[in-house]
C-alpha cells in the first residue's frame, strides 16, 4: 500500500464480504478499523477538519452500494461532444490530491473514500446491459476514483478484468494515474480490458499531482501492461494553458511515443482544463500557491473557467499535429468540448456519442 | 517605515474604507515590503475597499503564478508610471486595474489588442459593430447591423462584402487560427 490511511470504517453488513476482508488483511499495522452502522455517516465531511476533503481521502468506508452502479458519464451534456462513455461506480474520491481534481467540489459533502464491498451486484447490472446493448460499450471505473490507487488493498481490478474477459461488446477502462499495475499483469484479459493513462507534462505533475506516479512511471506502466496483453489509451486532460504548455505537452508525446508505439494506442483524448466557479474557489482555497491554477482561464458560455478560445484551440491544434505527426490515425477525441469546437480542431463533425463510443470500446481491434 | 507603524497604517486604511476583515488578514499577513507597497498604492489613488479588493486579487494571483513578491510587481514601470501619475485617483485607479489585469492576463490582453486593433483598421462604417466575444471566451465572433431603412442595410452589406477576407480572418483569430508563435 503506497497511500496513507488513518482510519478504516466497515459497514456492519459489509464485515463479512470478500472485499472487507482482504483489505484488512492487507493493511499495515496501526491503521485502526471501526465497525459503523450507516458508512455513509463515515463518509460524510468532517467539518471541524481543517481540509474535510483532504481528510475524507485518508477516511477509507467499506460500504454497500444503495444505488445503480452503473450510469451515464457525468461529464455526458448535450452541450458537448460526448464519447459515449459509461461509468460503473465502484469507489469514490481517491487518495490522490489534484490541484485541479472536480471531485473537490463534486463529493465536497461525503469525502470520505468509499469502496463498495457489494461490487459483485454490478456484473448483474452488466449482464443486462450486454444483453440489451446494440452496440459495443466501454465501461469505466475511473470517474469518481482512480480505477488502480488502492488496488493493492482492494484487489477489484482482477475480478473486473475476468468478468470482461468473457464479456464480448464490454470493455471496461481502468484509468488512473498510478503505476499500480501488479494485480492485472498475471491475467488474460482477452482485450476486454483497456488501461488508460491520464498525463501531464512534468511541470504539472510536480505543481498539481500530489501522490501520483511521475509522468514516466505512468508510462513504463503503460508499457508494461501493454506488453501483458492489455489495450492502452492516454488522456491529455486536463490540458493546462499555461506558458510554455505547446513545447510541455510536445515533450510528454516524445517521450510516450518513444516508449508506447503510436499503432497500439487505442485513443488519446484532450480535454481542456475547465472548472466551475465552485470548484475553482475550493481549489485555490486548497492550493493558493499552485501556480496552474492561475492560467488565463475566463468565464466561458458553458459556465465553465476555461483557457480563453484562441488559446485553447491552438494548444489542442498544437498537440493533435504532434499526434498526427507520429501516426497520422491514432485516434484523438475532445472531451467535454462543443461540437464547434471538435469540428475545428479535430477537422469533422464529432460523431453521433453511440458512434464514437462503439468505436472507442471495440478500438484498433475492428478499424485501427 | 517600521513594521507596526505600517501595521496600524493598514488598520486606519481598513477601519475607513470598510475593507472586509478576511483582506486585512491576508493584508498584514504580507511581508513588510509588500505590505507597504500595497498601502503606498491604495492611499496614493484614494482607492474605495472594492478597488483594492480587486487590486489585491490580482496582484496576489500574479505574485503566485510569476513567483514575484507584490512590490516588484508594483515597481514596474508600466503600474509606477501610474502610480506617480498626474490625474485624479479614481481615474489612476482603474488605469491600475487594467495594468495589473493585462499582467494577471498578458495573452488575452495581447490577443484582445490585435484582433481590435485589425476591426479598428478595417474602417467599417458606423451601423456595422463587430463583436468578438467577451475575453474572447469563445469561438463566436458576432456582427451587428443597425440600419434605417433598405438603402443603408445595402450600404452596410456592401461594406461588409467588400471586407469579407478580412473579417474571415478576423473570425479565424477569434477560433485560434493565425495566430504566430508566442503571440498567444
Amino acid at each position: 500500500m503506497r497511500f496513507e490511511l488513518d482510519a478504516v470504517y466497515v459497514e456492519e453488513e459489509m464485515r463479512a464480504t470478500a472485499l472487507a476482508r482482504r483489505v484488512i488483511a492487507a493493511l499495515p499495522p496501526g491503521v485502526p478499523v471501526y465497525h459503523v452502522p450507516d458508512g455513509r455517516i463515515a463518509a460524510r465531511a468532517d467539518r471541524g477538519a481543517a481540509d474535510p476533503f483532504a481528510a475524507g481521502k485518508r477516511r477509507m468506508v467499506i460500504m454497500r452500494r444503495r444505488s445503480r452502479f452503473l450510469t451515464g458519464c457525468p461529464a455526458a451534456s448535450n452541450e458537448f461532444a460526448c464519447c459515449g462513455y459509461l461509468v460503473m461506480e465502484l469507489a469514490s474520491n481517491c487518495p490522490m490530491d489534484c490541484g485541479y481534481c472536480f471531485l473537490q467540489e463534486f463529493v465536497a459533502d461525503n469525502p470520505g473514500f468509499q469502496v463498495y464491498a457489494n461490487y459483485a451486484d454490478a456484473f448483474a447490472e452488466l449482464d443486462r446491459v450486454q444483453a440489451a446493448a446494440d452496440r459495443p460499450l466501454r465501461i469505466g471505473t475511473g470517474e469518481l476514483a482512480d480505477s488502480l490507487a488502492f488496488d493493492s488493498l482492494t484487489g477489484m481490478s482482477r475480478d473486473l478484468v475476468r468478468y470482461f474477459a468473457g464479456r464480448a461488446g464490454l470493455t471496461l477502462e481502468l484509468k488512473t494515474k498510478t503505476d499500480e499495475i501488479e494485480n492485472l499483469l498475471d491475467l488474460d484479459s482477452r482485450g476486454r480490458t483497456l488501461v488508460s493513462w491520464t498525463l501531464s507534462p512534468e511541470r504539472v505533475f510536480r505543481s498539481s499531482e500530489h501522490r501520483t506516479a511521475s509522468p514516466s512511471a505512468r508510462i513504463a506502466a503503460a508499457r508494461r501492461v501493454l506488453e501483458a496483453g492489455y489495450r492502452v489509451g492516454f488522456h491529455l486532460d486536463p490540458i493546462i494553458a499555461c506558458d510554455g504548455a505547446d513545447r510541455d505537452y510536445s515533450a510528454l508525446l516524445d517521450e510516450l511515443f518513444a516508449t508506447v508505439p503510436a499503432a497500439r494506442i487505442e485513443f488519446i483524448s484532450l480535454g481542456g482544463l475547465r472548472m466551475t466557479p465552485g470548484l475553482r474557489a475550493a481549489a485555490r482555497r486548497r492550493f493558493p500557491r499552485d501556480p496552474m491554477l492561475l492560467g488565463e482561464e475566463v468565464l466561458a458560455p458553458d459556465g465553465r473557467y476555461r483557457a480563453f478560445a484562441p488559446l485553447r484551440m491552438r494548444l489542442y491544434e498544437a498537440i493533435n499535429r504532434r499526434i498526427a505527426r507520429e501516426k497520422p490515425g491514432v485516434r484523438v477525441y475532445l472531451c467535454m468540448e462543443s461540437a464547434a469546437t471538435y469540428r475545428r480542431v479535430l477537422g469533422a463533425a464529432p460523431p453521433a456519442p453511440a458512434a464514437l463510443g462503439a468505436r472507442l470500446a471495440d478500438g484498433n481491434r475492428r478499424d485501427g | 517605515m517600521s513594521a507596526p507603524a505600517d501595521d496600524d497604517a493598514v488598520r486606519e486604511w481598513a477601519a475607513a474604507r470598510r475593507l472586509p476583515a478576511p483582506y486585512l488578514a491576508r493584508w498584514l499577513a504580507l511581508g513588510p515590503d509588500d505590505r507597504a507597497a500595497l498601502l503606498e498604492a491604495a492611499t496614493g489613488l484614494r482607492m474605495r475597499a472594492g478597488q483594492l479588493i480587486a487590486a489585491f486579487d490580482l496582484l496576489e494571483e500574479i505574485s503566485v503564478r510569476d513567483a514575484r513578491p507584490i512590490a516588484a510587481i508594483l515597481a514596474r514601470d508600466e503600474v509606477r508610471r501610474i502610480l506617480n501619475g498626474t490625474g485624479s485617483g479614481p481615474g489612476r485607479a482603474a488605469a491600475l486595474l487594467a495594468a495589473l489585469r493585462a499582467l494577471r492576463f498578458p495573452r488575452l490582453a495581447r490577443a484582445t489588442e490585435r484582433i481590435a486593433r485589425e476591426i479598428a483598421a478595417l474602417g467599417l462604417p458606423r451601423g456595422i459593430r463587430i463583436a468578438p466575444p467577451r475575453e474572447l471566451a469563445s469561438g463566436e465572433i458576432r456582427i451587428e447591423l443597425a440600419a434605417h431603412g433598405g438603402e443603408e442595410l445595402s450600404r452596410l452589406l456592401d461594406a461588409l462584402s467588400r471586407h469579407a477576407t478580412e473579417l474571415a480572418r478576423i473570425a479565424d483569430l477569434v477560433a485560434g487560427v493565425g495566430w504566430h508563435d508566442d503571440e498567444i
